[in-house]
């Protein structure tokens, strides 16, 4: 099993009323099934649903495709960027 | 340089920067300001500037290291304020400096095109009482199109 930081920004931090959760699971996963996981045991987790919802996994930009591996620290979900 | 800052910032001091004695021909820069965006009057509104620290850095590394990739610049200058900014204050600078000037606009403008919808930041308006995230434009991750 494997432990892994969760965090979570802008709109999706407050739909959820937390920015940080911690995971411990069965890693590799993919971040679709992380993203379910944790709709299913967070409050309010449909939100992390919703069209649009975007990840990354230790920095780097993540599809829902791609496997978080179990030497991954951090994986965030978010709303799309607004920056510039 | 990258610079993720609750602080304003100086364009003259980061013109100087992008300056390389004897070897610039070519110097563009961007600055990204607030605009009023509603009919309240301008100090009744502001915005809310989010990050993910770390991860912003990194992504904006990645966007300068591709435009190093891609034309041979000399300096590049990235600041991006954070926090509560209000009407008419600077939010983003922009700086590439190179030999040529064709090289300079492109850089300046791949390296906007690429903060916009690739760099960890979120605007949140607040126009009096009310406040909302500012939803993505679609044609900012559009136009990153024009570079694949």
């Amino acid at each position: 099993m494997t432990k892994l930081t969760v965090v979570f920004f802008a709109s999706l931090k407050e739909s959820l009323a937390i920015g940080q959760y911690q995971v411990v699971g069965d890693f590799p996963m993919s971040v679709k099934a992380l993203k379910q996981m944790l709709a299913s045991e967070l409050e309010n987790g449909d939100a992390l649903l919703a069209a649009g919802i975007q990840s990354s996994v230790d920095y780097e930009f993540a599809r829902d495709t791609d496997m978080i591996s179990n030497t991954a620290k951090e994986v965030a979900f978010f709303p799309p960027v607004t920056g510039g | 340089m990258i610079s993720v800052q609750e602080e304003d910032f100086n364009v003259a001091e980061l013109y100087q920067a992008l300056l390389v004695a004897n070897k610039t021909g070519a110097v563009a820069m961007f600055v990204g300001l607030v605009r009023e965006f509603s009919d309240l009057a301008p100090e009744d509104c502001a915005f809310e500037l989010e990050h993910y620290p770390g991860m912003t850095e990194h992504n904006l590394q990645s966007i300068v290291d591709d435009a190093k990739s891609r034309w041979a610049l000399q300096e590049v200058r990235v600041v991006h304020r954070v926090g509560r900014l209000s009407v008419n204050d600077q939010i983003v600078f922009v700086g590439v400096s190179s030999s040529h000037r064709a090289e300079a606009f492109q850089a300046c403008d791949f390296i906007m095109d690429y903060l916009k919808s690739r760099a960890a930041f979120w605007k949140k308006e607040t126009q009096g009482d009310h406040a909302q995230w500012v939803e993505a434009n679609e044609k900012d991750s559009a136009s990153l199109d024009r570079w694949s």
